[in-house]
């Protein structure tokens, strides 16, 4: 129908003007799409897929492939999670007295903290099915809506806050059925950090530290 | 004359009355007339269930400003809100509906962040948790589904 009015626009005895018109057409279309860089969605199902892949594969199976399976989840982790934004809004504002040095310790152990946290979790995954339900754009934030389907059948809805960084989008927070992350920790930091000052939270995140390594250390000294 | 005398003490009476009754309303009926001593912002919620205007908004549990008013837009919650000038937010607060106690009225909390970006007047807040239903989230985890 649209050739039809094109060619009673006489473009078809004008075939420059017609490749012209198909040329800015395209331009439009690719600059409306912002180029072909990849959507917030698509570079975090992305990231979830290589990671739900890294647990299946059976190269990695089984306990002896613990260290391996985890750096591996690890590495992807950090090309698609902030760890660094994310530590530094569940500080909130007692990141800003912070010195650089004090900044970058804070920051590992917040990494130690979260892995410690979930990646046995992670690992427990069982082929549950996540299914991607929408994207909100805003500016340079975004929010992806998942939502991950149990074995016994109940939805639990996972929202990621990404933030563009140049070509990547990057997550700053997770909201678990509506419970954001960064919210929780920043909780629990203020009101550690108000009784009892900044250094106790930081001599209280390494003790953890450690004793997790110390424990994991003996398990397999146990499996061997 | 003297009649005229008593109809204007009684007006003045009625008057007086009034003008008591109204401030008696403005006091009680918690109607703030912050009126140019306070900026708008506002959120964007996926759900506000129970959230009305006149909620409170609180940090640190100090009230610091009221709901205006809640608006449908592209399918989500807009509530917009007035909070008293010289509250600063940070781009990275955290707007979170609250409940008080279990069952009592909803308001709403900010927890502010620590980014050297202060939201300006007639910005957004960004970062929302929306209200937890307790009921639901029970049900859910602790009697799975059929």
């Amino acid at each position: 129908m649209i050739g039809r009015h094109l060619s009673r626009l006489a473009l078809a005895r004008r075939p420059a003007l017609a490749s012209g018109v198909a040329l800015a057409g395209l331009l439009i279309l690719s600059t409306a799409q912002g180029g072909w860089a990849a959507t917030a969605q698509e570079q975090l199902k992305g990231a979830i897929d290589r990671v739900v892949t890294t647990l299946e594969s059976p190269a990695l199976k089984g306990n002896g492939k613990v260290a391996e399976r985890r750096s591996a989840v690890r590495k992807i982790a950090n090309e698609i999670f902030d760890f660094g934004e994310i530590a530094r809004r569940s500080l909130g504002r007692y990141w800003q007295p912070l010195s650089e040095a004090q900044r970058s310790e804070f920051v590992g152990l917040f990494g130690d903290l979260l892995e410690r946290s979930y990646i046995s979790k992670i690992e427990l995954y069982g082929g549950e099915k996540i299914i991607y339900s929408g994207e909100r754009m805003d500016g340079d934030l975004a929010t992806v809506s998942t939502k991950i389907i149990t074995k016994n059948g109940t939805e639990v809805p996972v929202d990621y806050r990404l933030f563009r960084r140049g070509e990547n989008w990057m997550v700053y927070d997770v909201n678990v059925e509506g419970i954001s992350l960064v919210s929780n920790y920043r909780t629990q930091f203020n009101k550690i950090i108000q009784t009892s000052g900044y250094n106790t939270l930081v001599d209280r995140m390494k003790t953890k530290q450690t004793e997790f390594l110390e424990g994991a250390a003996q398990k397999k000294k146990a499996q061997n | 004359m003297r009649r005229s005398a008593l109809d204007l003490a009684v007006g003045v009476f009625v008057l007086l009355g009034i003008l008591a009754l109204g401030w008696l309303s403005v006091r009680l009926g918690k109607v703030d007339i912050f009126g140019g001593e306070s900026y708008t912002v506002t959120a964007d919620f996926p759900t506000t269930a129970g959230l009305k205007n006149g909620s409170s908004i609180e940090i640190a549990g100090v009230e610091i400003g009221r709901v205006t008013s809640i608006q449908l837009a592209n399918y989500q919650a807009r509530v917009v809100m007035s909070i008293r000038n010289g509250v600063k937010l940070t781009e990275d607060s955290i707007a979170s509906i609250k409940t008080r106690g279990l069952i009592g009225e909803k308001f709403l909390q900010i927890s502010p962040g620590g980014s050297e970006r202060i939201i300006k007047p007639n910005g957004k807040i960004t970062e929302v948790e929306p209200p937890i239903d307790l009921e639901e989230l029970l049900s859910k985890y602790v009697f799975g589904k059929v």
